[in-house]
């Protein structure tokens, strides 16, 4: 008998917690569509006049004047809109836009909320001043870079690519190594993509961090952005590198940055001693690199017992050209060969 | 810069513009119109196909990524169509190589990437049309 109560008081306590969480859910569903509704008819008025601005329409400025008279909940909405709006063009109507929001104050309050007690608003904040293109809060971001919140780091880098000031490259990459803050690597390399060619040197400096990650993305991006100043920091990183994705990433950006000289350098590290996972980036990187010079070395890859190791040397071979495919011949059965020509016969297709 | 002078007899250059973001939708939509284009907005890929098919326009813009049919899924339609050389125009946020790649395997005749131009996007569209002629 106290069993069955217990067992009716648990059934009732569960279900009670149930019906709760419906009754959250459909009061935060029911909130925030009545806040989406109330901000659709606040912007309603100056729908037209954002549309014609955005949309680069708005030669005499007239309609952006309009935009600037917003006051109160509506400016507070229409700046929100703003920024979206901002993600996604750009060029004259996308100024146009920023000036609207330096006319509001919103850039004004944005570097205010930088420090900001709420990491969202620092977040938010970071965001918008990128958006704007707020070179004069550079250093203000870079210090944002060490905040103790992941969400604003990411978001200051984000802001930093997008004013492109490659002043700030240096901090950038030397974020990624900060001890209990660091900035994901990810982050930090797409941030420095967008920064001009004078952030090649803040790379070759980078590719001699003791941090590991900030070493991978200093050759990662050296690769990516054909900075050929750093190949003799990037061989040497190959060869005595203690951290295995370094190396690799190395690989890669030698097979895409460098000479015929280097087909023997990464052909080095194709041995059998070798990390398998570094023998495979070499291999990748010797198609890439293009250098006939590697078609011995393939060669011999394609008897190789690991079959991945072996389908790659294959498909290196086939980048080569004619010499390289020669060097297929009596190969023609190997799994490898066929799955490499089958890979590269759909490529052709698609392309 | 509007759509180049043509016959005042003749009906305006229609496009459909499909994409489920209202901002982008509006704005490429508003800029078209002030251009000369008869425009045709849709905001998923599903009415995309279906304004499609009932009513082939001279030119079509179309986002990649739209729930339901995406613009690649439109653009694949549109090429096994009967109306397949209509020129097309993909706008999207993804920027990879490989996804610019496929857009233009599929058949695309251009590709921007977003946060884009419109005035560039307006020159794109006027060239394509002029080509196509």
């Amino acid at each position: 008998m106290v069993g069955g109560a217990l067992l009716i008081g648990a059934t009732v306590a569960v279900l009670g917690g149930c019906l709760l969480l419906v009754v959250t859910v459909v009061v935060v569903r029911a909130a925030r569509h009545s806040r989406t509704r109330r901000d659709q008819m606040l912007l309603s008025p100056l729908r037209a006049p954002l549309i014609t601005v955005a949309s680069g329409e708005d030669d005499d400025g007239s309609a952006a004047e309009q935009l600037t008279w917003a006051t109160g909940v509506s400016r507070t909405v229409l700046d929100g809109n703003i920024v979206q709006l901002l993600t996604k063009i750009r060029g004259v109507p996308a100024e146009q836009l920023v000036r609207v929001l330096e006319v509001h104050g919103a850039v004004e309050a944005a570097v205010a909320d930088l420090t900001h007690r709420s990491s969202v608003r620092r977040a938010r904040a970071a965001q918008l001043l990128g958006l704007a293109q707020a070179g004069h809060t550079v250093p203000l971001l870079v210090e944002a870079l060490r905040d103790e919140s992941v969400e604003v780091r990411n978001s200051a880098a984000y802001a930093l690519g997008l004013i492109g000031d490659a002043a700030a490259a240096g901090p950038v990459l030397a974020a990624i190594g900060l001890p209990d803050r660091g900035l994901p690597a990810a982050t930090a390399a797409e941030a420095l993509q967008s920064m001009g060619v004078g952030i090649s040197e803040v790379l070759r400096e980078g590719l001699g961090d003791e941090n590991a990650r900030t070493r991978m993305v200093a050759a990662h991006l050296s690769g990516q952005r054909s900075f050929t100043r750093g190949l003799p920091e990037l061989r040497h990183l190959l060869d005595h590198d203690t951290d295995l994705t370094v190396r690799e990433t190395c690989a890669a950006a030698i097979g895409r940055l460098g000479r015929g000289e280097d087909a023997a350098v990464l052909a080095r590290h194709t041995l059998a001693d070798e990390p398998l996972s570094l023998r495979r980036a070499c291999v990748q990187a010797l198609g890439e690199l293009g250098d006939e010079g590697a078609v011995p070395t393939l060669a011999v890859l394609l008897d190789d017992p690991d079959p991945r190791l072996a389908e790659l040397a294959a498909s290196a071979l086939i980048e080569l050209g004619p010499e390289g495919s020669g060097a297929l011949s009596g190969h023609e059965d190997d799994p490898a060969v066929r799955s490499a020509r089958l890979m590269a016969s759909l490529q052709k297709a698609s392309a | 810069m509007s759509a180049p002078a043509g016959d005042p007899d003749v009906s305006p250059v229609r496009v459909l513009v499909a994409d489920d973001d209202a901002d982008i939708r509006d704005l490429v939509e508003f800029k078209l119109t002030q251009a000369g284009y008869a425009v045709e907005a849709v905001p998923d890929g599903i009415s995309a196909w279906e304004a499609f098919a009932a009513n082939p326009p001279q030119l079509a813009v179309l986002d990649v990524m739209m729930p339901g049919l995406s613009g690649i899924d439109v653009l694949r339609k549109i090429r096994e169509s009967e109306f397949g050389t209509v020129p097309v125009l993909l706008l999207s946020a993804k920027s990879r190589d490989s996804d610019v790649d496929t857009g233009f395997a599929v058949g695309a005749d251009d590709y921007v990437i977003k946060p884009f131009s419109p005035r560039e996007l307006l020159h794109r569209v006027n060239g394509m049309l002029a080509r196509a002629r």
